[in-house]
Parts: structure tokens; C-alpha cells; sequence
């Protein structure tokens, strides 16, 4: 088996989360490897529909569960597109997992303000579930989503059950205009809502993953309630095709995001090349 | 390890027996689409090798990594889709009078194809192959292999060298593959006089190239990233094509894509292929956001790969000096000139900062 | 070459022009050079080594060179045919270009030789040029040169692939189109070849796979060359780009012949002439509709 040669998966579950969003939850067909394979919060692996290529997403399960993986995608090309046509029971090929995680050692028996914006809660998420599945090990968790709209939303089950424990502090948020009558929730930008939710950054990691654009406005506003860059981490994503460090295509400078990353501090961006 | 010389006549044995027991010999040949160019092919016999003619229009990497390569087979079985393993072991070959630039190239890269993963399809041929050198004596204003650590007489990547003397040639044995080769072909008696040939051929071609480029400093990839924003990549750039003739011909640019292809509906396979980063499309995001945006982003990235990254990551330039995508490209774009712009920015800003 | 210099150094210091586009010597020949500061035109050569069809780079789609500004570009004829074809096909509009044709005798096939020319060194395109003189134009310079010996290089090599069968004509074709890497050298170097989003690219539906096999160099090579029909300019760059040097200015050559042969039009600088595949005529042959 060359390097290149994914692990074959069954999907077992497909859960739209909006309109455009889609969930597998992937078996390992191989006993073996569903028995040994490991991974960490953070990692991505190379998914793919034989005859349509290969896509980087993500894992987005926690590392706590064993047996499977979860990846969340929109279809918006070639490989996606296949991926959204596949049924339960149908194969879909694995590679991974590559690249760094977030690393939870650091920040055990500290607080964690997890943000994050539309599809960029799929990496948050896979942090999340592998905090709460070792809930005494941290201190507070502070969750901030948000979404264009109520119907942008993802994992809401998840946010329900977020909602529901007391060990966990969760604000919602839509975009103004983004709200629906029944929406019980903040109307705010994400940037916004963090600065109405966060009253301390004492002992306190921040995890956040988004768009672009929302990266770009909430980033100052947490360095002005005061967190340090590096205790600020995020993810970037670039274009790759061997996720391993091999193809050239994914660096920014002597950066390569699947080696170096996808995880990196606010701090490790700065000093990077600003070709993003 | 043994020196040996041999004449044509034992190279030519050399050869045929090489072929008789079914072993791939590559060697420069006579382009069959453009006699007046040279390719490396295949060959039955000694006498259908060109050697130390010109330089080949492209380097040897493809016999390490083809220009097109399976790396799985699919097929949609009724327990859903299987995946055929590819071999990663490859057939014996050996490569028959290379240019020691091309020949450099493969320890070079053997870096990155080593970087926490192995990649045992590169390693798998680069194992099967023998690799003997050819001293070059066909340099030109363009070649600049001194300047980055090499040179017409370098051994760099070889198993053994040829190196023409009266009679024939000097075999400088580099390694045990070289030895194996060689062991039972010419003879181990060498003359001072040959030594003394062989080795003045070598410090002759050495120096010819050392004029046209001096040596890159040390400093030189810090430099280079320290200008990542400076206005003279955008100038540099302009007159460039984004076509990747240049990677093309190139001995250690080893970008690649991955495809998937259908042969039919139930079978198809997994490819990679070459590729370059000087192509609008190459890192071309699903949204459709590039981060190099334009040639001159592109541009800048070839040159900082191979002059800065690399060497940062890997303690090696990703450049053998061969001055092929100098000749090949249509627009007229200069390896050496750039590297030569930027080496003067960095000395003067050197000057400028010690005043 | 001084009244070029001079013309360059003017439309750059009133404003006309913020880049003229032309040749200048390089450090392995003549190459394009971009000049923005009128105290450097005297870099502006044109002679015999001025290969290169510099039309390529007013192609919208270079932004790094748009962004410079409105420019004035030096052309022979046959890249005056190319500019004409940039205007014809809406990519440029007349007024953003400040065309300086220069009256040409013929070009060297490689701009890295200092070769005299002869019927072997002298581009096989211009043995039967009938642009020397090019009308489309804002400046005209130079003394019209004799006429170039003529290369009959690809007149053989046509005459000998006419001859063959079919079968012999696959055969020919495969064997050159082994060396091809799909690089793509043939299209970024072709002005006419100015698509944002060439179908060789397109993933949804992909039409021609990305790999260099044989039956997808085929494809690629084929069909580049069909997308060429009554728009190629016979400047020969994808044959001069190729680095597998396949010679692709015979598929050129050849559907312009065939386009000539079947509706009567030659390229031309005139951006006004329609080229045939974008027009229809009532009295279009039709034999080929069974």
C-alpha cells in the first residue's frame, strides 16, 4: 500500500445540516483500521470518490470516538458535488490524518472560548466533542456561533445539546436580517457577539475557525479585550492535493499548511508571508 | 571504492550485457522528432547513445517520477469500490551518461519525497537504478551548476562517473552500485597519467562554468525571504507566460497534481502528473479565491521555492544550475539575472546597513 | 530603431501610453521588454530577432500587466493580425491600444541567434507574409526590408503528411505528441488562446482529462487546434513555447489552409472582416453536412 492509497470507508449516516451543508459519518470497511486508526483535533484528511478525485476536509469527530469519522462539506465542485450524490452504504476513500492539532495539552485547566462562523464549526466541533468527552480536564467552555441566517446553522442538534448542559456556556448568533420570528437567540455579527459575551481572558485559549472575512474583524477584538496572540488559535486552509507535503501547492512562504498546520496561533500568521 | 578505465569497446560490452539480461538502459539519444535535440531513451546498444553532444531538452527526473504515474486502480465491485494496489518496487535500470546537473537533481529531491512520509514510488525506481554520470564538456553562458554547490565535474547523486581519456574512459566509482556495475568490465590498473587526464578535464570544465556565475552565498535564502514584498518581482514578472515549460524541463521542480480518470464506468484509476506552480490554476481555492492572484505572485513563488524555502526546509537549493528554463522559456524570462538582481539588493542592503 | 525609440520616449512622457510594449536585448537574446519610464526606450531594438508575438500580453486576463496601464505595442504584421483578432473577438476595444507596427522583412525562427537570414534560420511563416507592410496601425516605422528568404520547412513536412494515409497520419501524430507534458506552453504563449477559463481546465463537466496519456494529448492538442480555426495568426509561438518542440505550427498552418480553401478568408489586421466561424453566410459550403 503506497502513500497515496486511501483507507476505504462506508458512509453510515448522512445528516443535511442546511441546505447546502452535508454530514457523513464514515466507517473504516477494514476492522483492523477501525480498531487502531488515531487521530487528533484539529488534523484533515484527503476524501474521495473514485473516478472523481480527491477533497480536503477536516475531520470534523472528536478524537475521543473510536471507530469513525465525521466530515462536514458543501458541494461546491467536481469532488463535492460526487460526494453529495453518494448514498448511505456507498464508498467513499480516506487519507489521514494529516497535518498538526490543536493542542489541548496546553490547555488543560484552562478556559476555552471557542468561536466560530457558518461551516468553520465542523473543526471547532471536532475540538469541542474531544473537550467535553474529558469535561473535568478544562476549565470553563464558552462557545460563540454564529451564521448568516437560522437556516446556515450547522450541527443544530449539537447546539441543542450544548444549550442544555450546564457545564458548557453557548450563545448563538444570526446576522441582522438573518433572524426568523421563532429565533430565541443573539442578532449580532460574530465579531459583535464576542465582544458582548467575553468578560475575561484570564487563564483563557481562544479556538476560532470561519470565514475569511469574519477571521478579519473578530481577530481585533479579541486582541482588545486583551488575549495575547498566542493563546489565539485558528486554521488556515489552502489548496492541496497530497496533503502531505509532498505537491508544493498548499505554502505561504516556508509554511506548508499541511505540515506546519492547518492549526496555527495568531501570532505564527502574522509572521507569515501575506499571501493568503 | 575502485576507479577503473574502459575502453569503448568494454562500455560497449558493458551495454548489451546490461540488455541482455534485460535491464533498462537509458542513455542521451538523438531526439526521434528533432535529431538536432537530444533526449534521454532507451537504448539497445552503445552506439545508439549520443553522449557529450548538448545537453538534453529535459532533465532524467522522469524515470523517478514520470511525467504521468497510476498510483491506484479502482473498480466498483458489489461489495461497493475496491482499490488494486500499484507495485512499488520498479525493474532494474541503469542511467547511462547524465548530466551530472540532472543527476544531482535526484538527491535533492529525495529530500521532500522523504519528509515524514516516504514516498515509495520515487524510492522504489530510485533504489532500481544505477545512475553513471557523464563529465560535461558542453557547457554554455547559461549553465550556472558551480554557483549552487555543483559542477560539470560533480559526482553529486552518481554512482560512478565516465570521464572521457585517450582510449576511452575514466570510471570514477562513487558508490557500491557503481562498483557492482563496473566490477567486471575494463580494468583497475591506472595509470598516473590517466588520473592526471582525468582529473584536468574536471578542473578545466569546472572552471569554464565558474565564470559565468560566482557562488550563492550562504545568506542568500534569507535575503530572498526578507524580500518576499519587493517591487522587483512584479517587474521581473512581466514578460512571463505562467506556461511551466520551465518546471517542465526543470531537474528538480517535482510539483504534482492528483486526478482521478475513468477507463470506464466500473473501472478507472488514481494519477499523478506533473505540474506547476507558475499555472493560474495551481492554488486556485473551491471559492475560487486565489492567493496568487497574478504572474507576478506565481513568478516570485518559483524563485523563492527553490532559492529560499527549500533551502530553510531542507538545507539544499532547489536548483541545479542546468539553465534549462533560461534556454526553453519563450518569453525570454532569466533564472540567473533574477538571482543575480536579488543577490545585488541583498549586498547593497548589507552595505547600506553596516554604514 | 531610433524613431522607435523616439516614438516610445514621447508617448510615454505625454501621457498617451504608461507601457510600451517591445523588444530589447536580454541576457540570451532578444526578448519583450515592458517600458514605463520614458528614459529607458532607448532599451527598444527591432530587427531580424524579434520573434515573439507580443500581443499575448494585452490579453485581459494578465492583470499584472493591465494594471500598468493603457499600452502601446510593438507589431510586426503577423501580430497585428493578433491585436486585429483581440478586437474582433471583443477582448480589447481599438481605442485601449496604441498599435506601432514597424515594416518587417522577416524574422529569425530563434531570437537567441544572431544568424543572418536564410531560407534555414528565417521563420517558415515568413516566406509567404503578405502583411510586411501591416495597415492596422497608429504608427507605421521603418523602411519595408526586402522580402525574407523563404523556409520551406513547412510546406515539406505538409506535403509529405498529405501523402500519407491516415492510418500513417495517426501514427506521425502519436508518436509526436508522446513528449507532450501538457504543460500548456502552446496556449499561454497563443494570443488568440485568451479564454479566462480554457475547457482543458473545466472540471464540471471535464471534457479532456488533465494527464499526459496518450489518448488525453490527443485530445488537448486537437482540440486547441480546432478552437484555432479562422483565428490563428500563423505566428508560430506554440511551436517556438513547446518545450517537447512538436510541431504544432503545422496544425496551424494546416486549418488555416483549410479554412482559406473552404471559405475564402485569410487572417488579417483588419479587426472590421469577420472571421468565419462567427459569421453566417447563406452561400456556406455545406459538403461536410451529410
Amino acid at each position: 500500500m503506497n502513500l497515496y492509497q486511501p483507507h476505504l470507508m462506508r458512509i453510515c449516516e448522512i445528516t443535511d445540516e442546511t441546505v447546502d451543508t452535508r454530514t457523513l459519518k464514515l466507517e473504516f470497511r477494514d476492522p483492523a483500521v477501525a480498531e487502531s486508526f488515531k487521530f487528533s483535533a484539529g488534523q484533515f484528511g484527503e476524501y474521495s470518490v473514485f473516478g472523481e478525485g480527491e477533497s480536503t476536509f477536516c475531520i470534523a469527530s472528536p478524537s475521543t470516538r473510536k471507530g469513525y469519522i465525521e466530515c462536514s462539506f458543501k458541494a461546491v465542485g467536481k469532488v463535492t458535488q460526487a460526494l453529495r450524490r453518494l448514498a448511505v452504504g456507498d464508498t467513499v476513500g480516506f487519507r489521514g490524518p494529516y497535518g498538526n492539532h490543536f493542542p489541548l495539552d496546553l490547555m488543560k485547566g484552562k478556559n476555552i472560548l471557542f468561536i466560530a462562523g457558518g461551516i468553520g464549526l465542523a473543526p471547532v466541533r471536532s475540538v469541542i466533542w474531544t473537550v467535553l468527552d474529558q469535561r473535568d480536564q478544562f476549565a470553563d467552555v464558552t462557545i460563540v456561533y454564529g451564521a448568516r441566517s437560522v437556516g446556515d446553522l450547522v450541527y443544530k442538534r449539537e447546539l441543542e445539546e450544548w444549550t442544555r448542559r450546564s457545564d458548557v456556556k453557548l450563545v448563538t448568533t444570526v446576522d441582522p436580517g438573518g433572524e426568523t420570528p421563532e429565533w430565541k437567540g443573539m442578532v449580532a455579527r460574530v465579531p459583535t457577539a464576542v465582544e458582548q459575551t467575553v468578560t475575561s481572558v484570564e487563564n483563557t485559549y481562544a479556538v476560532i475557525c470561519g470565514p475569511p472575512i469574519m477571521i478579519k474583524f473578530t481577530l481585533p477584538v479579541l486582541l482588545k479585550l486583551g488575549f495575547p496572540e498566542e493563546r489565539i488559535y485558528t486554521t488556515l486552509e489552502n489548496r492541496m492535493k497530497c496533503g502531505l507535503g509532498k505537491c508544493g501547492r498548499c505554502n505561504i512562504g516556508a509554511t506548508y499548511v499541511c505540515k506546519d498546520g492547518p492549526v496555527f496561533t495568531a501570532a505564527q500568521i502574522r509572521q507569515m508571508p501575506q499571501e493568503f | 571504492m575502485t576507479n577503473r578505465f574502459l575502453t569503448h569497446e568494454n562500455l560497449s560490452k558493458l551495454v548489451a550485457d546490461l540488455v541482455a539480461a534485460n535491464t533498462r538502459v537509458i542513455a542521451p539519444v538523438p531526439a526521434h522528432n528533432d535529431p538536432q535535440k537530444i533526449d534521454y531513451a532507451t537504448i539497445q546498444k552503445l552506439e545508439d547513445a549520443s553522449f557529450g553532444t548538448q545537453l538534453p531538452r529535459r532533465s532524467a527526473k522522469e524515470f523517478f517520477l514520470p511525467t504521468t504515474e497510476v498510483l491506484l486502480r479502482y473498480r466498483d465491485g458489489k461489495n461497493g469500490f475496491e482499490v488494486e494496489e500499484v507495485p512499488t518496487t520498479a525493474k532494474p535500470q541503469v542511467l547511462l551518461g547524465a548530466s551530472p546537473c540532472d543527476v544531482a537533481a535526484m538527491e535533492i529531491v529525495d529530500k521532500v519525497m522523504n519528509w515524514d512520509y516516504r514516498d515509495e514510488l520515487w524510492f522504489g525506481r530510485r533504489e532500481a537504478t544505477t545512475i553513471v554520470s557523464l563529465l560535461c564538456s558542453k557547457m554554455d553562458d547559461t549553465c550556472f551548476c558551480t554557483a549552487v554547490g555543483l559542477g560539470p565535474d560533480a559526482v553529486r547523486g552518481s554512482d560512478a562517473m565516465l570521464m572521457p581519456i585517450d582510449g576511452g574512459y575514466f570510471v570514477r566509482v562513487v558508490t557500491e552500485k557503481g562498483e557492482a556495475l563496473f566490477k567486471n568490465y575494463g580494468t583497475a590498473q591506472l595509470s598516473d597519467a590517466m588520473y592526471a587526464q582525468a582529473r584536468k578535464s574536471g578542473e578545466e570544465a569546472h572552471k569554464k562554468v565558474e565564470t559565468n556565475m560566482p557562488a550563492i552565498p550562504a545568506d542568500f535564502a534569507a535575503a530572498l525571504a526578507r524580500n518576499f514584498d519587493h517591487p522587483l518581482w512584479k517587474t521581473m514578472a512581466l514578460r512571463c507566460h505562467g506556461c511551466g515549460a520551465c518546471a517542465s524541463v526543470c531537474p528538480t521542480c517535482h510539483c504534482f497534481d492528483i486526478v482521478d480518470e475513468h477507463d470506464d464506468a466500473q473501472h478507472g484509476v488514481r494519477r499523478r502528473n506533473w505540474d506547476s506552480c507558475q499555472t493560474q490554476r495551481f492554488t486556485v481555492h473551491g471559492s475560487g479565491h486565489n492567493p496568487r492572484a497574478s504572474q507576478t505572485e506565481r513568478f516570485r513563488q518559483r524563485v523563492e521555492h527553490k532559492f529560499s524555502i527549500y533551502p530553510s526546509r531542507f538545507g539544499e537549493i532547489l536548483c541545479t544550475g542546468c539553465g534549462r528554463c533560461s534556454r526553453t522559456c519563450p518569453g525570454g524570462m532569466n533564472l540567473a539575472e533574477v538571482v543575480g538582481e536579488f543577490r545585488t539588493l541583498a549586498v547593497s542592503a548589507q552595505e547600506g546597513s553596516a554604514q | 530603431m531610433k524613431a522607435l525609440q523616439e516614438l516610445a520616449s514621447k508617448l510615454l512622457s505625454d501621457g498617451t501610453v504608461k507601457v510600451v510594449i517591445g523588444y530589447e536585448q536580454g541576457p540570451r537574446g532578444v526578448r519583450p521588454a515592458f517600458i514605463t519610464d520614458p528614459a529607458q526606450t532607448s532599451k527598444l531594438i527591432f530587427d531580424r530577432r524579434c520573434t515573439q508575438n507580443l500581443a499575448t500580453y494585452l490579453n485581459p486576463r494578465r492583470k499584472h500587466i493591465a494594471a500598468l496601464g493603457k499600452a502601446g505595442v510593438v507589431v510586426k504584421g503577423c501580430d497585428a493580425r493578433a491585436v486585429a483578432g483581440l478586437i474582433r473577438e471583443q477582448q480589447i476595444t481599438r481605442d485601449s491600444v496604441v498599435i506601432i507596427a514597424v515594416r518587417c522583412g522577416g524574422v529569425l525562427e530563434d531570437p537567441t541567434s544572431t544568424a543572418e537570414l536564410t531560407a534555414e534560420t528565417t521563420s517558415p511563416r515568413c516566406g509567404h507574409c503578405q502583411v510586411r507592410e501591416p495597415k492596422l496601425h497608429d504608427h507605421l516605422l521603418g523602411e519595408l526590408p526586402p522580402a525574407p528568404p523563404v523556409n520551406p520547412r513547412r510546406t515539406e513536412q505538409i506535403a509529405a503528411l498529405e501523402k500519407m494515409s491516415a492510418a500513417e497520419r495517426m501514427q506521425y501524430w502519436n508518436a509526436q505528441l508522446e513528449r507532450c507534458v501538457r504543460c500548456h506552453a502552446c496556449r499561454e504563449a497563443c494570443p488568440m488562446c485568451f479564454c479566462v477559463e480554457c475547457r482543458a481546465e473545466r472540471a464540471l463537466p471535464q471534457w479532456v482529462d488533465p494527464s499526459p496519456t496518450a489518448r488525453a494529448n490527443r485530445a488537448w492538442t486537437m482540440m486547441r487546434v480546432m478552437h484555432q480555426a479562422g483565428r490563428c495568426v500563423d505566428c508560430m509561438e506554440c511551436e517556438r513555447a513547446c518545450p517537447s518542440n512538436i510541431p504544432l505550427g503545422l496544425l496551424a498552418r494546416y486549418i488555416a489552409d483549410s479554412v482559406e480553401q473552404r471559405y475564402g478568408y485569410k487572417a488579417t489586421d483588419d479587426p472590421g472582416v469577420p472571421a468565419p466561424l462567427g459569421v453566417f453566410r447563406t452561400d456556406d459550403g455545406e459538403e461536410f453536412i451529410r
